[in-house]
């Protein structure tokens, strides 16, 4: 418990399918790489998109099998975006200085400060004892810590490294580690990864790409959305969600077997409380590690006044990495550089994935899947629920194609306002539902930072997220087609579903 | 002098409104394997007044100028103007007030001929085309749309658009230069709105053969074989045990 060592080690192969799938993973990742290459030149797509998309593909297989660790298909990648022309050489390696992977690594130090001190221990033990009779509850707690969280710290980075060696410890307390993951570890760790995603689409300041959707709305649709207008649209759709896997989850996806629903501990839930309960008082390297996280969650959460106080914004990198400096601090801090653990596979992994769909991005490969998808439909003349469905499952799966929220905002958004414009449609009616599922990047371990983080616990593999990934979205899918039918209705922002424009 | 400004300021809204205006500027442009271009300009005008009007061409060197389609009594002529190279059309009297100007030309090279010094390294694959189009408005008419399509030569596509400006506005929906397909060709068109004077719009294009190197074909097979054979042991019942 008192370990939060993030391996490098690939998991082993447990069932057959899992060894078949290893097996066929190698030849069936370059099979498709090569049809992709091969294919004729699609109208809209460079030689560099097309040969992205098959490096991406190869990609996507070996990370889904794992014939290789994750992190030297991620090498691999990146050796074959130079080879193929699909990006240079300083686009391909300026990723691992991205802010992203700054905020990862720096994160970690803070979070090997929270396990040194066990200030980690603690509030998992506590969290146990209060919420922890049940795993249920237990998950359940996590869902509202999540909710908590996503108003005040719109990182979705950050809010997942700050809760992340929470959820390693209660991990361990009901026996999944990353040697033996097991049903209640998967739930732990799906169902934070889509929470911390999902539930930021709860109001309009919960990413920044949520703001990029707002502003299009306004200067192309020609619709103000206010904080509240988004709230009472995009909230219960998120919540509602949540909860349902948070059911579903435990229910259908990964079942928890009766010894796995209570702690594992010897001694069971009596000896969690007799652990917390021997902790003592807060030690002062705890009041230590509580006033140095403190420190840096407060410039998280105040990132709006920095400019106004300071005369400078300190981005949230910038935050982790002056927690950073003190905790590293000779004497006065709390660590050694060698007691920091830092995971650097992992860190290999994002720079691959990133690569890659910046490349799909920065080439074209993505924006014109999108394209394909919206030009193959003819949505004119069909009722407004048809094209409502059709625009809203595009947005939410779309998520699979490219890593970045901002530029998936940026060719989306537009494409949905000027298709509702053609079809006589309010653009405020297809744009502000799709803006919702903007922040739904739970697919894939690439699809977010969050993902990439969570990923490197090793407790679910790249087809466990892309299950609970796929289920999250389809519920999202229906659950906003049923709103849109019904309480967006109410509310104005959409027509009636069998409306029919002129 | 202050009357003579004043003059000037009475007199130009004056000018201004009897201007011819160029509603859109559309350039289609054939290029084949060796290099050389044939283009078809087509001008939509509003607003036609007899006399000179000047529009710049964005190549600089044009061959065989040729009106196609034009009202009776226009004539065209090539001259530099503020150091492009320019066309002057002479409109007739009676000139209609809408009018749509087409004319073609030649262009002998219309990829970037990259001459390398000795010892200098090549940016470019071998087989490899650069096109490079530059437009700059450089006449006191807007042009409302200015658009150029290229059609590829036959056996080689967009490797990529290395440049494209300027950069897409809010309002603009999709990017400045779409790769697209007409007549069996892949196409790349540029497209800027509301050029004043002044105001320019270009594109860099790398294209390469269409055909892929057979080379990654014999790779990629032979790995995965090699893998097949190499890696059997994952699927065997009874698995060797690993060292602990």
């Amino acid at each position: 418990m008192e370990k939060m060592t993030l391996s490098s080690k690939t998991r082993e192969a447990q069932s057959p399918t899992e060894r078949w799938m290893r097996y066929l993973g190698f030849p069936g990742g370059i099979l498709l790489f090569l049809i992709i290459l091969f294919l004729p030149p699609g109208a809209g797509l460079s030689a560099s998109a097309q040969s992205g998309a098959a490096c991406f593909a190869l990609a996507l297989v070996w990370w889904v099998t794992e014939p290789f660790p994750t992190y030297v298909t991620s090498l691999v990648l990146m050796l074959l975006l130079l080879v193929t022309r699909t990006s240079n050489a300083k686009a391909i390696m300026d990723v691992l200085g991205m802010e992203v992977i700054w905020l990862n690594l720096l994160a970690f130090i803070l979070s090997s400060m929270l396990v040194k001190t066990r200030l980690a221990k603690r509030m998992a033990l506590w969290l146990v004892v209060r919420f922890g009779h049940k795993a249920t509850w237990a998950l359940l707690a996590f869902l509202v810590l999540q909710l908590v969280l996503a108003p005040l710290i719109p990182a979705t980075a950050a809010r997942c490294v700050m809760t992340l060696p929470l959820m390693i410890v209660v991990a361990t307390i009901y026996g999944s580690t990353e040697a033996t993951p097991n049903a209640f570890g998967k739930n732990l760790m799906l169902l934070n990864l889509a929470c911390i995603s999902v539930l930021s689409s709860v109001t309009m300041t919960g990413s920044s790409a949520n703001l990029i959707a707002v502003g299009l709305i306004q200067n192309m649709g020609g619709h103000r959305v206010y904080y509240m207008d988004w709230m009472r649209v995009g909230a219960p759709v998120a919540i509602l969600t949540m909860v349902l896997m948070w059911l579903l989850g435990q229910k259908l996806l990964f079942r928890m077997k009766p010894e796995e629903q209570v702690p594992q501990v010897e001694g069971g839930l009596d000896l969690v409380r007799r652990q917390y309960e021997a902790m003592g008082p807060l030690g002062f390297q705890e009041k230590k590690a509580i006033a140095i996280f403190g420190l840096v969650l407060f410039l998280w959460m105040t990132d709006i006044f920095h400019m106004r106080w300071f005369g400078v914004e300190i981005s949230a990198p910038f935050a982790a990495l002056l927690g950073a400096v003190i905790v590293l601090f000779p004497r006065w801090g709390i660590l050694s550089w060698a007691e920091a653990d830092i995971p650097w596979h992992l860190l290999i992994f994002s720079a691959g994935a990133y690569a890659g769909g910046l490349a799909l991005d920065d080439t074209g490969a993505a924006e014109w899947g999108v394209r394909m998808l919206f030009g193959g439909m003819n949505l004119k003349g069909v009722p407004f629920g048809v094209t409502y469905t059709v625009v809203i499952s595009v947005m939410m799966y779309s998520h699979l194609l490219t890593t970045s929220k901002t530029v998936r905002t940026l060719i989306m958004i537009p494409i949905i306002i000027t298709l509702a414009k053609a079809l006589g449609w309010n653009p405020l009616s297809l744009a502000l539902p799709a803006a919702l599922c903007i922040d739904w990047v739970v697919g894939l371990p690439i699809s977010g930072k969050p993902n990439v983080v969570l990923f490197s616990t090793n407790q679910f593999t790249v087809s466990d997220n892309f299950k609970y990934g796929m289920m999250t979205c389809t519920i999202g899918v229906l659950i906003l087609v049923l709103s849109g039918a019904t309480w967006f209705h109410w509310l104005g922002i959409t027509p009636s579903f069998w409306a029919v424009a002129p | 002098m202050t009357l003579m400004r004043l003059l000037l300021i009475m007199l130009l809204p004056a000018a201004l409104a009897a201007a011819t205006k160029i509603e859109s500027y559309a350039v289609q442009l054939h290029a084949t394997q060796e290099g050389q271009g044939q283009g078809t300009v087509t001008l939509s005008l509003s607003d036609c007044t007899p006399g000179m009007l000047v529009v710049p061409l964005g190549f600089s060197a044009p061959e065989a100028l040729k009106i196609e389609e034009s009202p009776v009594g226009v004539k065209l002529e090539l001259g530099p103007r503020n150091g492009m190279t320019s066309l002057h059309f002479h409109f007739p009297e009676g000139m209609p007030a809408k009018a749509i100007l087409r004319f073609s030309f030649a262009v002998k090279q219309v990829f970037q001929v990259l001459q390398l010094a000795p010892g200098e390294k090549s940016t470019l694959p071998k087989g490899s085309r650069l096109f490079r189009h530059a437009f700059v408005n450089t006449q006191e008419t807007p042009i409302g749309t200015y658009r150029l399509e290229l059609l590829l030569p036959e056996g080689f596509m967009a490797q990529a658009v290395r440049e494209q400006l300027p950069k897409p506005k809010k309002h603009e929906v999709g990017p400045r230069v779409l790769l697209s397909k007409a007549a069996g060709h892949q196409t790349a068109t540029l497209q800027f709105t509301d050029l004043h004077q002044g105001d320019d719009t270009s594109m860099v294009l790398e294209l390469v053969p269409t055909q892929r190197s057979i080379g990654w074909l014999l790779a990629g097979l032979l790995l995965a074989g090699l893998y097949l054979v190499k890696f059997k042991d994952l699927i065997a019942k009874s698995r060797p045990v690993p060292a602990a």
